[in-house]
């Protein structure tokens, strides 16, 4: 279902995760990324497989619904890993049919588990924190332009209302008696096309409302703004920064020992 | 203040190959004024330039012709736009578009950021704008709270909160109660009126909320046709209708009893205002300590052969039950409409009934097929249920009239002579001419593409229409219309209809039947007049009353002993008169 999705949605509950710096959650965000691409190990990744689950029990969220909301994409990471087990070279497993090697399912293995906690970690990043806070982290932290971090507040913030478009538009196809899941590729490729158009103007028609709407509260990406949130460390932010640079190190010694 | 003397205001359309085509002229030699703390009423039908006209006033747009001031600042000198919009605010039709917050104080907050507000003022008019708008009651955290866990009225506070909280010298609304329900409405009325210091200018298609203002504004192709008080505006019906308005209900019903001899004075126009007449001229009627009305029950006959079955659905979305254990039967022929506050589960109701949104819980049968079963053919159970979305305009597939009325047609495997009949004879019984055929979309008004949605969904001849409030946003004449249409799709092709709607006055005119829900569930059921009756008497929220009916309530009110379930105005005088004896 298009409304279960929920990337990009903040969860609005209290928790340590709400109350941290924004600044933090992106620093940690990031890392996280880093360290995970620099290399693969089952230590490394049991590591932040763990982080993943002190961050749920800290963060106050019913993980069904995160889990429910990130199923599609990962189920798209699912399908795009896929392709590792038939390209790896190594030795064949005994399988009639399908080409695939042992060196091929170890490579899948990895690359998914490797996406699937990318994911899940930076997800909690958007789950609890809003997209404001978020653009004034990335403001502060990384010097941002302020009118590039205002695109990206309201991107983040109109995923939703975009996919609730789509469903209408889906919906109002399919009371009219086309369904862009039935038929030939053909047919369903015409229906996309259809549904596209509409869409493209009902997002135009609503970038523009919004746009009147930020014009006529005075919104000025010249004129000095002041900040309602202002960010400020405490000491759950020390406290946080420490955990990171623990992270940091304990990864540096597995990837250097493994 | 606001001045504005000989505005005009000229736009150019362009064609397929964009050309410049046409000139239009949206607004035409308008003078206008507004003193600080006045509540002025725009009103007029679609495209007569109200929206315009407000955007200029805000200086979205900027004046062509003519003199604006706007508090002392010259609108057409460019370093004043930032001065103007300061001094007034703009509130628009969806609150969706509008809110740039996540949560409600960042929302509110965003306004002063931009005006450099400092901290400790912020959070002041934060407070200071969360209870003008009477938000601050619902809980304690209502700052922290989810916009998009807010309901439809709470989200359009929302939005007032934040404009409010700049401090502007004029608030301007356009359409901004059209996509409320009743209770809401009259919630963002008083919360305007309660602004003593700050000028109001709504845009409304409402009548009833002229009634509220100090003047009235009516425009018409980009001219005020019609400037005054409410009274004065009211005066002549017949001109109202030729401008595509129509006198408020209480406004008709005031006439009525003057004609009749009932009321001596003329020219009320608020149901308080014919009570207060009635009840110091047959003061010798009144009685004290008259019981209030019991709730009155009644059973609704199903045939359960031939008609829709839902049996016990549920639904919800993370931790929210939209729908809760809904049972209910609809009968064959049937005109049902659906009323209840935004967010009450209307929407997902109808949806899961037209086959669109599975139910995580129960089924529902429709002429004894069980729609979302695996071995139900889906297009067939589409074939029979049509379905008009909410603001279906913005769900049209094609360039032009003719071939998105097709479009439907087409999957249902007609031969094309016959699909193209079909297309044909739909856009008549719409009410288009045969002119719009091969009309692009972008040249037909909001009322006329209302109207090709609709044909697209009748062309595939359904036995069941399921309407998401096809009136909203339409002006009265464009409204009526519609409801016209659709009453004549059940008389003469017995097709059954679920319409979900905010406009009481109209539904009661038209349903057999009504469904209130609340909070997921459907907590009323059965003829207008005894849902309505028995909702009042267990809520004591007069907003949601017809009007009829509610003047019947404040008349028991005041000591007078009639019956109160009647929504009829002939019935309303004929009680009138057997009871009060005048």
């Amino acid at each position: 279902m298009l409304k279960d999705v929920t990337i990009g949605q903040y969860y609005s509950t209290n928790s340590i995760l709400h109350r941290l710096d924004p600044r933090v959650k992106i620093r940690f965000a990031l890392i996280t990324v880093i360290i995970l691409l620099l290399d693969r190990s089952i230590p490394l990744f049991m590591l932040f497989t763990a982080f993943y689950f002190i961050i749920v029990l800290m963060g106050n969220i019913p993980i069904r619904y995160t889990l429910r909301g990130l199923k599609s994409i990962m189920l798209f990471l699912f399908v795009c890993s896929l392709i590792n087990l038939f390209t790896t070279p190594g030795t064949k497993i005994d399988i009639p049919v399908l080409d695939i090697t042992w060196q091929g399912l170890y490579k899948f293995g990895f690359v998914y588990w490797r996406m699937v906690l990318m994911i899940l970690i930076t997800s909690y990043l958007m789950y609890t924190t809003t997209p404001i806070e978020i653009t004034n982290g990335l403001e502060k932290a990384f010097h941002m332009n302020t009118q590039v971090a205002m695109a990206i507040t309201i991107a983040l913030r109109y995923i939703g209302i975009l996919f609730d478009e789509l469903d209408r538009l889906i919906k109002a196809m399919q009371s009219r008696g086309g369904n862009i899941h039935k038929g030939g590729i053909n047919k369903r490729l015409e229906n996309i096309k259809i549904i596209a158009v509409p869409l493209f103007q009902n997002s135009i028609n609503r970038a523009s409302n919004l746009g009147e709407a930020m014009d006529s509260k005075c919104y000025n990406s010249d004129n000095k703004r002041t900040r309602y949130y202002e960010l400020r460390y405490k000491k759950c932010d020390a406290i946080a920064y420490l955990v990171m640079m623990m992270v940091i190190v304990i990864s540096s010694i597995i990837i250097w020992k493994f | 203040m606001i001045d504005i003397k000989d505005l005009s205001f000229e736009y150019f359309t362009r064609d397929e190959y964009n050309y410049l085509s046409e000139m239009i002229t949206a607004i035409n030699e308008i003078n206008f004024t507004a003193e600080d703390g006045e509540f002025v009423v725009i009103a007029g039908r679609n495209g007569s330039g109200k929206s315009t006209f407000a955007r200029i006033l805000n200086r979205l747009l900027v004046p062509i012709d003519g003199q604006v001031s706007i508090y002392g600042l010259d609108a057409l000198n460019p370093e004043n736009i930032y001065e103007i919009r300061k001094k007034v605010s703009m509130i628009f039709q969806n609150p969706d578009s509008q809110i740039i917050g996540s949560i409600v104080e960042e929302d509110i907050a965003f306004g002063m950021e931009n005006l450099g507000f400092s901290r400790r003022k912020m959070k002041e008019n934060i407070n200071k704008a969360i209870e003008a708008v009477g938000l601050s009651g619902k809980g304690q955290d209502i700052l922290k709270r989810k916009v998009s866990e807010l309901s439809g009225g709470e989200k359009q506070k929302l939005v007032i909160a934040g404009a409010l909280a700049m401090e502007p010298k004029c608030l301007v609304l356009d359409e901004s109660t059209s996509m409320l329900d009743p209770f809401s409405r009259k919630e963002i009325i008083d919360i305007l009126i309660k602004q003593k210091t700050v000028t109001v200018i709504l845009i409304t298609h409402i009548m009833t909320e002229l009634l509220y203002a100090d003047t009235v504004y009516v425009f018409d192709k980009g001219k005020i046709c019609l400037k005054g008080t409410p009274k004065k505006i009211f005066s002549d019906g017949k001109k109202l209708e030729q401008l595509g308005l129509e006198l408020p209900q209480s406004v008709l019903l005031a006439n009525r009893l003057y004609n009749e001899g009932i009321i001596k004075k003329k020219n009320l126009m608020t149901v308080d205002d014919i009570v207060n007449e009635m009840s110091t001229e047959y003061y010798y009627k009144t009685k004290e300590n008259i019981a209030m009305p019991a709730i009155i029950k009644e059973n609704i006959k199903i045939d359960p052969t031939k008609a829709i079955l839902v049996n016990d659905i549920s639904f919800s979305y993370g931790k929210k039950n939209v729908l809760q254990n809904i049972k209910l039967e609809i009968n064959k022929g049937e005109f049902v409409g659906v009323i209840g506050e935004t967010s009450a589960g209307k929407t997902t109701f109808i949806q899961s009934i037209a086959g669109l949104l599975k139910p995580q819980k129960g089924s529902v049968y429709v002429d004894g097929v069980e729609i979302y079963d695996k071995n139900t053919d889906q297009i067939e159970v589409n074939k029979k249920i049509g379905f008009l979305f909410q603001y279906p305009e913005q769900q049209l597939f094609a360039k032009n009239v003719y071939e998105d009325v097709l479009y439907g047609v087409k999957n249902l495997g007609l031969t094309k002579v016959e699909a193209e009949k079909r297309a044909y004879e739909s856009i008549e019984l719409v009410g288009l001419s045969q002119e719009v055929y091969d009309m692009s979309m972008n040249r037909l008004s909001g009322g006329q593409l209302r109207r090709v949605a609709l044909a697209g969904v009748i062309a595939m001849k359904p036995e069941y229409l399921i309407l998401d409030e096809p009136t909203a946003g339409l002006d009265p004449a464009g409204g009526e219309e519609m409801l016209n249409i659709i009453s004549a799709l059940r008389e003469e092709l017995n097709v059954t209809i679920i319409m979900v709607t905010h406009d009481i006055d109209s539904i009661v005119k038209y349903a057999d039947r009504i469904l209130l829900m609340e909070n997921g569930r459907i907590t009323q059921d059965g003829r207008p007049s005894t849902v309505l009756h028995n909702n009042y008497i267990s809520t004591n929220n007069k907003e949601n009353l017809p009007t009829i009916m509610r003047f019947m309530f404040e008349l028991k009110n005041k000591g007078f002993d009639i019956p109160c379930n009647c929504v009829d105005e002939d019935e309303c005088v004929k009680i009138i008169k057997e009871r009060i004896g005048c």
